[in-house]
């Protein structure tokens, strides 16, 4: 295990999971002295009859202030100033986020306005603005996942003014996470692969990449076992509770450990494959994690051939060479990709040139790379990626992964 | 009672203080002078807004080192930090983070990975900062040192733009040019 | 990665570990909101060295520190009335913990009653612990006995439990850790791995105290020997001090068992360390688990061995293959040691006639697996230092 000269690691959600989880939430808003929490959620969960559940599973206990479910896909400053007056309009004490990672931010965006009473929210942006604890924040994900019910950041966008605010804090974090399999059974198979994909890729990231520690390392671990053991049956299976809590728990793992050490190329070329071309994230992290294992191997090879046990189990770790262990890690999310492709009807794409909108429409033209390449070279996440990374090696990565060839490693730059 | 607690007021770390301060002082103005030298850092200066200005410094209170672009040029602009509204402000977390900055025991990349820095303003500032201070960096440092210090050595550098652009940046540095 | 249908998991704490962490508290405390801290040490159970250098490490922050340095062995109320005093007029804002075992309880003692705005017989009256408290920050020393992190506090005869007396933030400085001797090094090591593998193999045991446990069972088992052969070693010693925070964490959220209360029961009756009193009864209660069944030891060989022994162990030996790795590295420590840790109970001067008092002990502990004749078979071993029949 390695131990860095330094370190830093904080987990402070309490974590609640299990099939009856909800049921939990009344006494631990009264334990934090609250009780009339206003729900933030959108209209894919709504629809999907969750909200129903979440209230069926608290009204006994609570008394429900509001519930707003017009959350967009993308946080709206307009839609947080929108709920922050709701909120108190309703005289709400608490908050309740039922969704993925956009009704998260939205929802810890609300949390600063009506903690803070602030009227811009622009003067909590940036990292230590925040002074002290907000109001009771419940997180209660549905998707396995994005990780956002762990993480002490929020992006909001101000459309109007065309900006992107980034807010980042410990005080952000949610008093408590939710992980119930209710809240994940309905997704449908293309959703789960893909944030199920997404969830390993924080997981496999956090592991190898430069702010690795032990903390995050054994939560990555464990998040790696769970999603390798439990991804194919989610997808084949929506209905199997075991498997959905076990992703829902997996993927909070893979959160807490990539909030933890960061990430690296996979979610610097991810981000902005999804900005350039609208691809959702997940499906950018399922094609580029094998790149990026590829092109960081020549640095972080042991880390990488370590995670061939959690990945596929003691067997197949000790019959694989030594030697061999980072190239089958490899060659193992690949399968998985492909397993994936098979089980959801050829709808998880293995590559950029596979992508398709709903109407069959290629989503990443090879022309795109370019400004993809270069918009990457503006997002954080390659800070702590073992190799360092220019326009260049962004673009011969895309280029591969936009074929769906392995990466040619003679030709990375190694300094 | 009152002998019950004994109060102890934080000293000052002077000559640590100094060291740092006329580190950041000269790294401010090779920033200054690469950007004039360097077409890299000049690309990078390029596509940042046209009164970009950027703070790098200790907590509580400095030393700092603020460089910004007037009127298309970049210039080193002194030690004050509120003399302009920054797009940029790195914090490091105290004199002592700064010493193992600045005496390289740290890179910019590790300083970073552990936590020694606050960085306030847009994130792809700090992208741009960091890849500017890599550069300078391997002008500024022979290569045994700069290979600590920066991410990865540049090998691909020609022999004239390493040895002519460092002459180049620590000429311009000393003279303030 | 086993877990039962529904777990809840609560670490508040955020971890500092490393290379001058400690010249981070500034920045730190700011964030808590935290402007004057009083620190809670004793220079009779800390050098004043290390006093010192904490001192040194908020150099240039333009802060003023309020040190009490006068904990003792055996605090009483008065001082946690007298303290709570001093914390109201002199206007403090948080607490430093700098040290570890009862340092650190006094602090969480001080916590509750300038948090809750109570004296010490209401403590005592109540004590069920209701948050939040102010900033608790503990900068531990190398006698870590690992509850330091955890939920818990011992003070006069009561143990409080609540996790709002796990600190916001440990500080872990390898100038604070190095020990002072191989005997605290060994006992904190002791206690930490024996905390970590209870956790590791409990029943009510989920994925997240899987981390911590599996984390710290992994840093004794690979530094304990370096640790001890040479305690200034400041790398290793790092590594155990890891171990016993995480330690903490993890045995705050599962239910105690044999190990702990033994341990437990062991302190109190015969005043022997924590870390000696596990390390002696733990190869014996492994034994005893495996025996038993019900407990999954074959796990522990993960944390254990490195990885390609673990994959290459096929699974029917995996729980033989973890104890002896568990029995040679503790019989490795007290041959380092010598006769300077006791071996068996018997050593550590529990007279024999008492064996059955400690079994009445753990009797009273809550503990749904109690079985009288198994526990006293194991208790005698520990004794005994014989292999359990």
């Amino acid at each position: 295990m390695l131990l860095p000269e330094y370190y830093e690691f904080c987990c402070s959600v309490k974590l609640v999971a299990g099939h009856k989880a909800l049921e939990r939430i009344p006494a631990l808003l009264a334990d934090l002295g609250a009780k009339k929490p206003l729900i933030i959620t959108d209209k894919g969960v709504a629809g999907a009859g969750l909200i129903t559940i979440v209230t069926e599973s608290i009204k006994s206990g609570v008394t429900i202030g509001g519930i707003a479910d017009n959350v967009p896909p993308d946080s709206d400053l307009k839609v947080v100033n929108e709920l922050a007056g709701m909120y108190k309009q309703k005289e709400c004490d608490s908050i309740i986020a039922v969704g993925g990672g956009s009704v998260m931010d939205t929802a810890k965006g609300v949390n600063i306005i009506v903690s803070e009473n602030a009227t811009d929210l622009m003067k909590f942006s940036g990292a230590g603005a925040l002074k002290r604890a907000l109001k009771p924040l419940i997180a209660v994900p549905t998707t396995a996942g994005t990780g956002s019910e762990v993480t002490l950041v929020a992006v909001i966008k101000d459309h109007e003014k065309h900006i992107k605010m980034a807010f980042t804090s410990y005080f952000l974090l949610p008093n408590v996470s939710i992980l119930d399999s209710r809240m994940t059974m309905t997704m449908p198979p293309f959703i789960t692969s893909m944030t199920g994909m997404d969830a390993l890729t924080h997981a496999v990231e956090a592991y190898y990449c430069l702010q690795k520690n032990p903390l995050s390392d054994s939560h990555a671990y464990a998040a790696i076992e769970m999603i390798s053991k439990n991804l194919l049956t989610a997808v084949k299976n929506p209905t199997d509770k075991d498997s959905r809590l076990a992703m829902a728990v997996g993927a909070t793992l893979g959160g807490i450990a990539f909030s933890n050490s960061m990430v690296g190329m996979v979610h610097n070329l991810g981000h902005s494959t999804g900005s350039v071309c609208g691809v959702p994230h997940g499906i950018c992290m399922s094609i580029l994690l094998p790149y990026g294992l590829e092109y960081n191997m020549h640095k972080s090879e042991k880390f990488i051939a370590e995670l061939l046990l959690p990945l596929a189990g003691p067997d197949i770790y000790s019959k694989t060479p030594g030697d061999k262990r980072a190239e089958k890690v490899v060659e193992l999310i690949r399968k998985m990709n492909d397993d994936l492709y098979a089980a959801t009807d050829k709808r998880h794409a293995r590559c950029l040139k596979e992508v398709m909108d709903r109407d069959g429409k290629q989503m990443v033209p090879k022309e795109k790379l370019i400004e993809i390449a270069k918009a990457a070279l503006s997002d954080p996440a390659s800070a702590y990626n073992p190799e360092d990374v220019d326009y260049e090696d962004n673009l011969m990565v895309l280029e591969a992964a936009w074929e769906g060839k392995p990466l040619d490693r003679t030709k990375i730059k190694k300094g | 009672m009152s002998d019950l607690v004994k109060e102890v007021t934080a000293g000052g770390k002077p000559l640590k203080k100094v060291y740092v301060a006329i580190m950041l002082w000269f790294v401010g103005r090779a920033v200054q002078a690469a950007a004039k030298a360097d077409k890299d850092v000049k690309k990078e200066f390029e596509a940042l807004p046209d009164d970009f200005t950027f703070a790098l410094g200790v907590l509580p209170k400095g030393p700092w080192m603020v460089v910004g672009k007037e009127k298309g040029k970049v210039k080193y602009l002194g030690w004050n930090p509120d003399v302009k509204k920054l797009h940029l402000r790195l914090d490091v977390k105290g004199i002592e983070s700064a010493i193992l900055m600045f005496t390289f025991q740290e890179s910019t990349t590790v300083a970073f990975m552990h936590n020694r820095v606050i960085a306030n303003g847009e994130l792809p500032y700090a992208m741009a900062f960091m890849r500017i201070l890599d550069i300078v960096e391997t002008y500024l440092l022979p290569k045994i040192i700069a290979k600590l210090a920066v991410k990865r050595y540049p090998t691909q550098w020609s022999f004239g733009r390493k040895y002519g652009g460092r002459v180049c940046v620590y000429t311009r540095a000393l003279l303030g040019f | 990665m086993i877990f039962s249908d529904s777990f809840e998991f609560t670490c508040p704490i955020k971890t500092n570990s490393g290379n001058k962490s400690l010249e981070h508290l500034p920045v730190e405390l700011d964030a808590l909101n935290a402007k004057r801290p009083l620190v809670i040490t004793g220079k009779e159970l800390v050098c004043k060295c290390i006093i010192k250098k904490f001192a040194k490490a908020f150099g240039d922050s333009g802060m003023t520190i309020g040190i009490f340095d006068g904990v003792t062995e055996n605090p009483d109320w008065k001082l946690i009335d007298d303290l709570k005093k001093t914390y109201s007029e002199k206007k403090y804002d948080s607490i430093i913990a700098l040290g570890s075992g009862v340092i650190v309880d006094v602090a969480k003692m001080l916590n509750i009653a300038v948090s809750l705005n109570v004296d010490s017989r209401k403590i005592v009256k109540d004590p069920n612990v209701k948050g939040p408290l102010k900033p608790l920050v503990v900068v531990p020393t190398a006698a870590g006995s690992g509850l330091e992190t955890s939920r818990f506090a011992h003070f006069q005869g009561t143990v409080f439990s609540s996790f709002h007396l796990m600190p916001a933030l440990i500080i872990i400085d390898p100038r604070m850790t190095r020990a002072e001797s191989k005997e605290e090094m060994a006992v904190a090591a002791l206690a930490a791995f024996a905390r970590s593998v209870e956790a590791y193999i409990a029943k009510s045991k989920n994925p997240l105290t899987d981390a911590y446990a599996y984390a710290a069972i992994g840093f004794v088992a690979g530094n304990i020997a370096a640790a001890v052969k040479k305690p200034c070693n400041k790398k290793s010693a790092l590594a155990i001090a890891n171990a016993v925070a995480m330690s903490g964490t993890a045995m705050s959220n599962t239910t105690a068992g044999l190990i702990s209360n033994l341990g437990q029961a062991l302190v109190e009756m015969f005043q022997l360390p924590y870390g000696i009193g596990m390390g002696i009864c733990l190869p014996h209660i492994l034994a005893y688990y495996q025996k038993k069944g019900g407990y999954n030891i074959a796990s522990l060989l993960l944390p254990l061995a490195a990885p390609d022994q673990y994959a290459a162990t096929p699974d029917s030996s995996k729980a033989d293959k973890a104890l002896a790795i568990v029995g040679d590295m503790i019989k490795e420590l007290y041959e380092t040691m010598g006769n300077k840790i006791p071996k068996t109970l018997k050593a550590a001067g529990v007279p024999q006639y008492m064996l059955e008092d400690i079994l009445e002990k753990l009797s009273l502990a809550d503990d749904a697996t109690f079985d009288k004749e198994g526990y006293l078979s194991v208790i005698k071993s520990a004794w005994e230092g014989k292999p359990e029949a």
